[in-house]
C-alpha cells in the first residue's frame, strides 16, 4: 500500500512539474507557481511530503496585479467574452457554477488557487483555459474575481485554508505544531515572487 | 362539506383555518356544464348549485382517454403512468371521504442534495427511486416491513455535468420495460438495470458531456423501443431525440432538431399543417449561416405515444443563443412539437409553438393525448401547456391547432392566429441587446416541464404553473466549445396578483380555467389525478396538497421537509392499501438566479432528499404502535406483539380498488 502511495505521489509530482514546464514554455508569467517540493530525502515519511508545509510556498503566490483597477476592468471584459457569465452569473453570484462573491471556495480562494482553477479547469464542469488565455489574461481574470470581494489575499495563505476569519478568537493551542514550517523550505510570504513593474 | 368535519382535533382545525385563510380559492370561470361544487365556511367560494345527489356526476368535457399500457392494476410503470401521459390512477381507496386522514406512512432518504424531480416507480412489489446526480438507483422491497433496500445501483456518472447542466443536476425519472429499469445519466449515457438483481444490463453513450450536453429527461418506452433526448439549450448543443433498442441499448435512429431534412428526419411522409413550415431544409435556411449547428432545440421533456396511429409526440427546446438578434429567422425546428413514426422516426407533422423564440420558451412540455367531442364530432387531440403561456389543443393526426388560449399571465403575444398557426408578437416585447426589458412570462415560462394530469371522470386537465415575469437584458455572445452559449441576463419577479404560483383545473373544450388556487409561492410539481376524485400537487415551499377534482376545494395539506419539484404518484401496496408518494427536495429551475428570486416574504427552502409515502391514517407495514422488531434481524423469536402489518383502514372494504367509485357528486 505504501509503495503504491509513493508511486502515486511521484506521479502527481511529476505531473505538476510537467504542468509548470508547459506553462513556462508557453510564455508563462513571472508569477508561475513553483511546484518543486523541498527534498526531504527518499526515506522521509509520507506524511511530511503530503503536509501543508510543502504547499505553503505555492499558496502564498500573490496575484501580480493585486489591487489593480485596470486589470480588474480588463478581467471583466475577459469574463464577458469567455462566457463565464452563464455559469457564474453576470454579477458573479453563480448559477450552475459556484458563487464567486461569497467566501465558500470548492478549490480554494487564494489568488493562486483561483488561477489554477481557471488555468487547469475543475472536474465539475469548469473548462481549462490554458489553451485559450495567456497566463497574463488569467491573472487579470483573477483580479476581476477578487474584486467581487469573496476571495482571500495571498497573505492569508495560512489562515484561509483553515477557515480563519477576521475578529475571531484563537485558542493558544489551536495550531499546535501543525503549521511550523520545516526550516529552510518555506520563504515568508513577503518574499514571494514580486508583481511586475 | 365544511372543512371542520374533515378534521379530528380542534388544533388541526385551527391550523387548517389559519392555512386556508392565507389564500383564496377562486372560481375563475365555470361553464354551464362545469357546475363545480365548491365548499363553504372559511373557504370563500360560492355555494354549489343544488342538484340531486342521486344523479351521477358527468364529465365536464366528455374527454376520453386511453390508459394503455397500465396493467397490472395498481402499479406505476412509467413517470407519466401511461402512453397518453394522463398521470391518472384508477385507484380510489383514497377519496374525498378519507383524504383528510392521510398521514405519513413511511419515508426514504436518498442522500443527495439536488432537485428531486422524479416520481418513484412501483413494479411487482418493488419501489424504484432514482436520485439526482450521482444518479443512484434504489430498489425497495415493499413486501417487507420497513420497505428495506433490495439493492442499490451506483451508476457513477462523471461529475463534469454538474457544471454543465443549466438548471440543477436533476433526472426526471425512470422507465420500466422488459424486466429493465432504464434511465439517463447526467453525463449523456442511458443505462438499463435488471429490475430484479440491480445489475447493469447495458449502457450506451449518446453524447459528450464536456461539450456542455447533458441528459436529464425520463426515458419513454413503447414496446421494444426506448426514446431519450438531450439537455443543453443554453450550452450550444444541437438537440436530438434518439431511439434505442430496449434489449441491447443500441441506437436505432436519431432525429436532430436543426439541420438538413435528412438529419431532422423529414421525409416524404412529412406534412406540416401550416404553409410556413413547408419547404426544403428549413432547419438550415431559417437560420443565419451555420448557426443551426449550435442552435439547441434539445429534447429534455416528455414523450407521448398514440397506439392507433403509431406516432410519438415530443417537443424541442429554445433556440440558442438566447439572444434573438443574433439569429434572425424562425429558427426551425426549435420550440417545436414533432409527431414521428414510433418505429422509423420519420416525422409525420410538426408545429412550432414559438417561431424565433426570444424569451426562452422551450416547447418540451408534456402532451396529453385525449379524444374530445369538438364542435359536433370526436377529434383525436393532444393538449399542451406551453412555456409561452398558451394552452394548445392540437389535432394529433394532422398538427392542426384547434385552439390556443393563454393560461398564465403573459404580455408577449396578442394571440395565436388559428388560420396560420402563428402567434402575433407584440413588437415592444422583443428584447434588444443591452436594453433591459420587462416581459411575461419569464424564461421558465407560464409553466415549465412539471407535468399536468387529466381525469376521465371530470374530463378536466389539472396543472400547476407560474405567475411570473422577468427583466431581461440580452448580451451578444460567441460560441466557445464547452462553455455556455446563452447571453440572457435575467431576473424573475412576480406578475400582477401577488402570488407566484397557481394550481388550476383547465377545460380543454372552452380553453378556460374552471377553478384555480393561487399559491403565494412557486408551484413546480407534477400533478396526480385519481379515481377517488382527489388530485395532488405540491409547492416549492413544501406544501403537499390534495384537492377536490370537481370543486378545487383543498381537502388536505401536509408541510414536508423541503420544497416540492417532483411528481406525485400512487400505487396499491402488497397489503392491498392505496399509497400516495412524493419526493421532496427543492431545486431544478426553481433555484436558478437565487439572488433575485421571486418574492421576499418566503425564503427559498433548503434542499432535501426524502420520499414521503402517505396512507389513510398512516397505516402501513412500516408503522405500528405495537411493532417491536424488524423481521430478518434474527430476533423474530422475541415474544410479544409483533404484527407484520397494522390492520387496513376501517373503510378499506368499502373502497376496495375493484369496487366502483363512490357516487358522491354533486352534493347539496
Amino acid at each position: 500500500m505504501n509503495m503504491r502511495l509513493t508511486h502515486l505521489l511521484a506521479a502527481l509530482v511529476s505531473a505538476a512539474l510537467a504542468c509548470a514546464a508547459y506553462a513556462d514554455s508557453h510564455g508563462g508569467t513571472q508569477a508561475k507557481p513553483q511546484a518543486t517540493p523541498p527534498d526531504h530525502g527518499s526515506t522521509a515519511p509520507l506524511g511530511q511530503r503530503a503536509g501543508t508545509g510543502d504547499s505553503a510556498k505555492v499558496l502564498s503566490t500573490p496575484n501580480p496585479y493585486e489591487g489593480s483597477k485596470q486589470a480588474a476592468r480588463d478581467g471583466q471584459q475577459i469574463y464577458l467574452a469567455m462566457n463565464c457569465t452563464t455559469c457564474h452569473a453576470y454579477d458573479g453570484s453563480g448559477n450552475q457554477g459556484p458563487d464567486l462573491t461569497d467566501t465558500r471556495w470548492r478549490y480554494g480562494g487564494l489568488p493562486i488557487q483561483i488561477f489554477d482553477s481557471i488555468h487547469d479547469g475543475r472536474p465539475q464542469g469548469m473548462p481549462s483555459w490554458k489553451d485559450k488565455l495567456t497566463d497574463d489574461q488569467i491573472w487579470k481574470l483573477v483580479t476581476y474575481v477578487e474584486s467581487f470581494g469573496g476571495s482571500f489575499p495571498a497573505s492569508d495563505w495560512q489562515h484561509a485554508p483553515q477557515g480563519d476569519t477576521k475578529g475571531e478568537n484563537e485558542s493558544p493551542e489551536a495550531n499546535g505544531q501543525f503549521l511550523t514550517p520545516v526550516p529552510g523550505t518555506v520563504p515568508p510570504p513577503s518574499q514571494a515572487t514580486k508583481p511586475p513593474q | 362539506m365544511p372543512p371542520s368535519i374533515l378534521l379530528h382535533t380542534p388544533h388541526a382545525r385551527r391550523r387548517l383555518v389559519a392555512f386556508l385563510s392565507s389564500f383564496l380559492i377562486v372560481l375563475i370561470t365555470a361553464s354551464a356544464q362545469a357546475a363545480p361544487a365548491p365548499g363553504e365556511g372559511v373557504n370563500p367560494i360560492p355555494a354549489p348549485a343544488p342538484t340531486s345527489v342521486s344523479i351521477p356526476h358527468k364529465s365536464v368535457t366528455g374527454a376520453t382517454l386511453n390508459f394503455a399500457p397500465n396493467e397490472p392494476h395498481g402499479q406505476w410503470l412509467s413517470e407519466a403512468h401511461d402512453w397518453a401521459n394522463t398521470r391518472y390512477s384508477d385507484l380510489n381507496q383514497i377519496n374525498e371521504s378519507n383524504v383528510a386522514r392521510l398521514k405519513i406512512a413511511w419515508t426514504f432518504s436518498n442522500n443527495t442534495k439536488y432537485g428531486q424531480e422524479a416520481a418513484p416507480l412501483v413494479v411487482d412489489g418493488t419501489m424504484y427511486i432514482v436520485t439526482p446526480w450521482p444518479d443512484d438507483l434504489y430498489a425497495l422491497d415493499l413486501t417487507q416491513p420497513g420497505n428495506p433496500i433490495k439493492w442499490k445501483f451506483e451508476a457513477n456518472p462523471s461529475p463534469m455535468g454538474i457544471g454543465k447542466a443549466c438548471c440543477d443536476v436533476v433526472v426526471r425519472g425512470l422507465a420500466f420495460a422488459d424486466g429493465l429499469i432504464i434511465y439517463n445519466l447526467l453525463d449523456d449515457h442511458t443505462v438499463a438495470v435488471n429490475a430484479k438483481t440491480g445489475k447493469q444490463v447495458w449502457r450506451t453513450k449518446l453524447g459528450n458531456v464536456q461539450s456542455g450536453e447533458t441528459m436529464t429527461m425520463s426515458p419513454f418506452v413503447v414496446k421494444d423501443k426506448v426514446y431519450v433526448g438531450d439537455s443543453g439549450g443554453e450550452m450550444g448543443v444541437r438537440g436530438w431525440l434518439a431511439c434505442l433498442d430496449v434489449k441491447t441499448g443500441k441506437e436505432l435512429w436519431r432525429a436532430y432538431a436543426t439541420g438538413s431534412d435528412k438529419d431532422v428526419k423529414l421525409g416524404p411522409d412529412f406534412h406540416p399543417y401550416y404553409k410556413w413550415m413547408q419547404g426544403k431544409d428549413l432547419g438550415i435556411s431559417s437560420w443565419p449561416t451555420d448557426m443551426w449547428k449550435h442552435g439547441a432545440g434539445a429534447s429534455w421533456g416528455w414523450v407521448s405515444y398514440d397506439p392507433e396511429t403509431n406516432l410519438i409526440f415530443y417537443g424541442t427546446s429554445n433556440p440558442g443563443p438566447r439572444v434573438p438578434m443574433q439569429r434572425p429567422g424562425d429558427n426551425l425546428w426549435t420550440s417545436t412539437i414533432f409527431a414521428r413514426d414510433a418505429d422509423t422516426g420519420e416525422a409525420k407533422w410538426a408545429y412550432q409553438f414559438t417561431p424565433h423564440d426570444q424569451w426562452d420558451y422551450d416547447g418540451v412540455n408534456e402532451n396529453l393525448l385525449m379524444d374530445l367531442p369538438w364542435q359536433g364530432k370526436t377529434r383525436k387531440v393532444l393538449m399542451h401547456f406551453d412555456r409561452n403561456a398558451f394552452a394548445y389543443v392540437i389535432d394529433r393526426t394532422t398538427g392542426e391547432v384547434l385552439s390556443a388560449q393563454p393560461f398564465a399571465y403573459q404580455n408577449w403575444s396578442s394571440g395565436v392566429d388559428l388560420k396560420t398557426g402563428r402567434p402575433a408578437v407584440i413588437p415592444k416585447m422583443q428584447p434588444k441587446p443591452n436594453i433591459p426589458l420587462k416581459v411575461c412570462p419569464p424564461d421558465i415560462g407560464g409553466k415549465d416541464w412539471q407535468p399536468a394530469a387529466v381525469s376521465p371522470r371530470t374530463g378536466l386537465v389539472y396543472a400547476d404553473h407560474f405567475n411570473l415575469c422577468m427583466q431581461v437584458t440580452d448580451k451578444v455572445v460567441g460560441y466557445i466549445p464547452s462553455t455556455p452559449y446563452d447571453g440572457m441576463d435575467m431576473g424573475r419577479y412576480p406578475a400582477p396578483g401577488g402570488n407566484i404560483g397557481e394550481f388550476m383545473a383547465w377545460n380543454p373544450l372552452t380553453g378556460k380555467k374552471v377553478w384555480a388556487i393561487p399559491e403565494k409561492y412557486l408551484t413546480m410539481s407534477g400533478v396526480l389525478a385519481t379515481a377517488g376524485d382527489v388530485v395532488f400537487y405540491g409547492t416549492a415551499d413544501g406544501w403537499f396538497r390534495a384537492v377536490d377534482a370537481w370543486s378545487g376545494k383543498v381537502l388536505w395539506s401536509q408541510k414536508l421537509g423541503s420544497g416540492i419539484v417532483g411528481q406525485p404518484m400512487t400505487y396499491l401496496g402488497p397489503d392491498g392499501r392505496q399509497y400516495i408518494a412524493i419526493t421532496a427536495g427543492v431545486g431544478g429551475a426553481s433555484k436558478v438566479r437565487a439572488d433575485v428570486r421571486h418574492i421576499k416574504e418566503i425564503q427559498f427552502p433548503a434542499g432535501g432528499d426524502t420520499t414521503y409515502v402517505f396512507s389513510v391514517d398512516g397505516a402501513s407495514n412500516s408503522s405500528s404502535n405495537s411493532m417491536m422488531v424488524t423481521p430478518g434481524q434474527g430476533v423474530e423469536t422475541i415474544p410479544g406483539p409483533n404484527p407484520p402489518s397494522s390492520p387496513p383502514p376501517p373503510d378499506y372494504d368499502k373502497h376496495k380498488a375493484t369496487a366502483p367509485p363512490p357516487a358522491r357528486r354533486p352534493q347539496p
